[in-house]
């Protein structure tokens, strides 16, 4: 069985008049790697913040194991936060900022020892113990900022844009390795970022946040697959959009072109929608796909490891994107100019409210 | 080619410091090694008598005491200082420049007038006197004036500006997050206080105990206003063998030795704050 180790129930957090949360309800399970993705100023940090001590709701309750933990000061909590600076204390060396913590848990010496060499261990900076952080670089001071909060064997840890500071290739290295040291350690990880590649990547489970409210909570296949608003459907991943209107009970685009799709049941009859298809999910040269559409190459860019073709339709003023698999390319060898025929399912169409 | 603009912009006011300072310092510290002459002035044959003398117990002694008074000035204007700096750094950011304004502005004012109302303050039958009479005191005050005390809180008083300066640069600097991430790992607001926004603003710390320090020990306008006649630190002594005892030789002396401690304690707060300056950075 599944246990809840966070609950949110009602939180919200005002700043005055500006709401920066409202009524956030949430449960992160045991062991979870949840992540919390949103845009800047959709209330992620906010949320991280409460998590740890740092802000005070203004209403509802976070229960840890049942316990309502807002009433505790910051240094009570079982949870500990890796900072977004890093926020490492420049003036001790890395192994006196990974024994901190344990010093303020009183543990004896020996034991604040052993458990500093483990983690030095773990985190691969054995051989730069006396180091300052300022002689670190920076994937070292992301390590030693990652080690000084698990040393304390937190129930949870809650991680503020680890991977920002990084360059792009230690970012992928270090996000395989969050994950290995998160299923290694059995801790509930909540990550904040606004990198929705980073969190389809890493997380267990997504929490989309917008304007302080919570959007969508999922795992990365359903959210990805099944995006509950245009928002979602645009944020997480690549979309192609195309706006229509139903019409006596069928789904045509501006131009007028039929499409097949799946109608919510919140759709009336005259609604505009928008309509979206993963670029993946669209097909050239195939057929007897339920949605056919003609049109022009005006573009391509050769990525390795797909094509990104942009073609130009009568469905909507921008171009659509189709992405191609290596195969597809070598049988297709489509040039900029090319008439081609787009085509995708019924199933793999999403419709969205205006 | 090497750039020589910053070594042309130094020259003139190197020159004049030079010319103007340290050559005339020179000059009057060499008259340490002389003898004094029966009449006063200068009988220019070589002795060490003078620098020796320094050494006397009775002038050791007033030393120390300088040393006590300068160093107790420090550490009270220290902590004083430190924590109204501390204040300051934790106000809006957009109220700070007021504040320090307010804090320096004693500093625009003339150090004998500050000083002398300082008289007037403790006095005999001055302002201490009169608030305790108000309040229905009818005794004897103890004496405030020409006394120990009075040096020390004139002292304080005077260069407390300098450490409030000196502290609020390192502490306004202080990312939140590093005294955030102190109590995140278990640290009460006590023990983040000492263990981390002490040690990363100590440099600021030390540059305002050694300023009034090596300000205080050479002060003799302080301790002849607020110490009285027969109160004496090295600069009233130094003061008296130039303009009264005309002893210039001894003069020079116990100027050496003053400089001496003045330029050792300056050099190991440089040092210290490169240290501190060398490992305290983040970004």
């Amino acid at each position: 069985m599944i246990e809840t180790l966070l609950s949110l129930k009602g939180i919200a957090k005002s700043y005055g008049s500006v709401r920066a949360v409202s009524d956030l309800n949430l449960d992160i399970r045991q062991n979870e790697f949840f992540a919390l993705l949103g845009a800047s100023g959709s209330g992620k940090t906010t949320v991280l913040r409460m998590l740890a001590g740092f802000e005070t709701p203004t209403e509802g309750q976070i229960l840890l194991q049942g316990r309502d933990i807002v009433p505790l000061p910051p240094n009570r909590r079982p949870v500990n936060l890796m900072f977004q600076s890093y926020a490492l204390f420049p003036h001790m060396t890395v192994s006196q900022n990974l024994a901190y913590g344990l010093e303020m848990e009183r543990l004896s010496r020996a034991e604040v020892k052993s458990r500093v060499d483990e983690m030095l261990e773990i985190v691969q900076l054995s051989h730069l113990s006396r180091r300052k952080p300022d002689q670190l670089s920076g994937g070292q001071r992301q390590r030693v900022a990652l080690g000084r909060a698990l040393v304390k064997r937190p129930r949870l840890l809650l991680l503020d844009e680890p991977l920002g500071a990084l360059d792009k290739k230690l970012r992928g290295e270090m996000q395989m390795e969050l994950k290995r040291i998160q299923s290694e350690f059995g801790i509930t990880f909540i990550v904040v970022t606004h990198d929705q590649e980073e969190a389809l990547v890493m997380a267990d489970r997504i929490a989309i946040l917008k304007d302080g409210g919570l959007l969508q909570c999922g795992t990365p296949h359903e959210i990805y697959e099944h995006p509950g608003s245009r928002y979602a459907a645009d944020f997480i991943g690549e979309m192609n959009f195309l706006s229509g209107r139903v019409r006596a009970g069928e789904l045509v685009t501006e131009d007028g072109t039929r499409i097949a799709a799946p109608v919510p049941a919140d759709v009336m009859p005259g609604d505009t929608v928008d309509i979206a298809i993963r670029p993946e999910r669209m097909k050239i040269g195939t057929t007897n796909l339920e949605n056919m559409v003609k049109g022009q190459v005006v573009a391509t860019a050769y990525l390795g490891l797909d094509l990104q073709v942009h073609v130009q339709t009568a469905l909507a003023a921008k171009p659509l994107l189709v992405r191609m698999t290596a195969q597809e390319v070598d049988t297709a060898q489509l040039v900029e100019g090319d008439d081609v025929t787009i085509g995708w399912t019924a199933q793999d169409t999403r419709v969205f409210r205006a | 080619m090497k750039d020589r603009s910053p070594a042309l912009l130094m020259a003139p006011a190197l020159a004049w410091l030079t010319a103007f300072m340290v050559v005339p310092c020179l000059l009057i510290l060499a008259l340490a090694f002389f003898r004094r002459g029966i009449y006063g002035g200068i009988e220019y044959t070589f002795t060490l008598e003078n620098l020796g003398l320094v050494f006397d117990p009775l002038y050791a002694g007033i030393f120390l005491k300088s040393a006590w008074i300068a160093g107790l000035a420090a550490l009270i204007a220290v902590v004083l200082g430190y924590a109204a700096a501390f204040a300051i750094a934790a106000a809006p950011a957009r109220r700070q420049p007021a504040l320090l304004f307010f804090a320096v502005l004693p500093f625009w004012s003339n150090y004998l007038v500050r000083t002398y109302a300082w008289i007037v303050l403790l006095n005999r039958e001055g302002l201490l006197t009169g608030i305790a009479r108000w309040f229905g005191y009818d005794g004897e005050l103890p004496k405030l004036l020409y006394t120990e005390p009075a040096v020390v809180v004139g002292l304080v008083y005077n260069y407390l500006p300098f450490v409030i300066l000196a502290c609020y640069a390192p502490l306004s600097r202080l990312n939140v997050e590093i005294g955030e991430a102190s109590r995140d790992l278990g640290a009460s607001g006590w023990t983040t206080f000492r263990r981390v926004t002490v040690p990363m603003t100590f440099h600021g710390i030390a540059t305002g105990f050694v300023f009034v320090f090596v300000l205080s020990i050479g002060n003799f306008v302080t301790p002849a206003l607020l110490g009285g006649g027969q109160f004496q630190m090295i600069g009233n002594l130094v003061y008296a063998q130039f303009l009264t005892a005309n002893d210039w030789p001894f003069g020079a002396a116990l100027s050496m030795v003053l400089i001496a401690i003045m330029m050792g304690l300056l050099t190991l707060q440089t040092f210290a704050s490169e240290k501190a300056s060398g490992s305290g950075r983040h970004d």
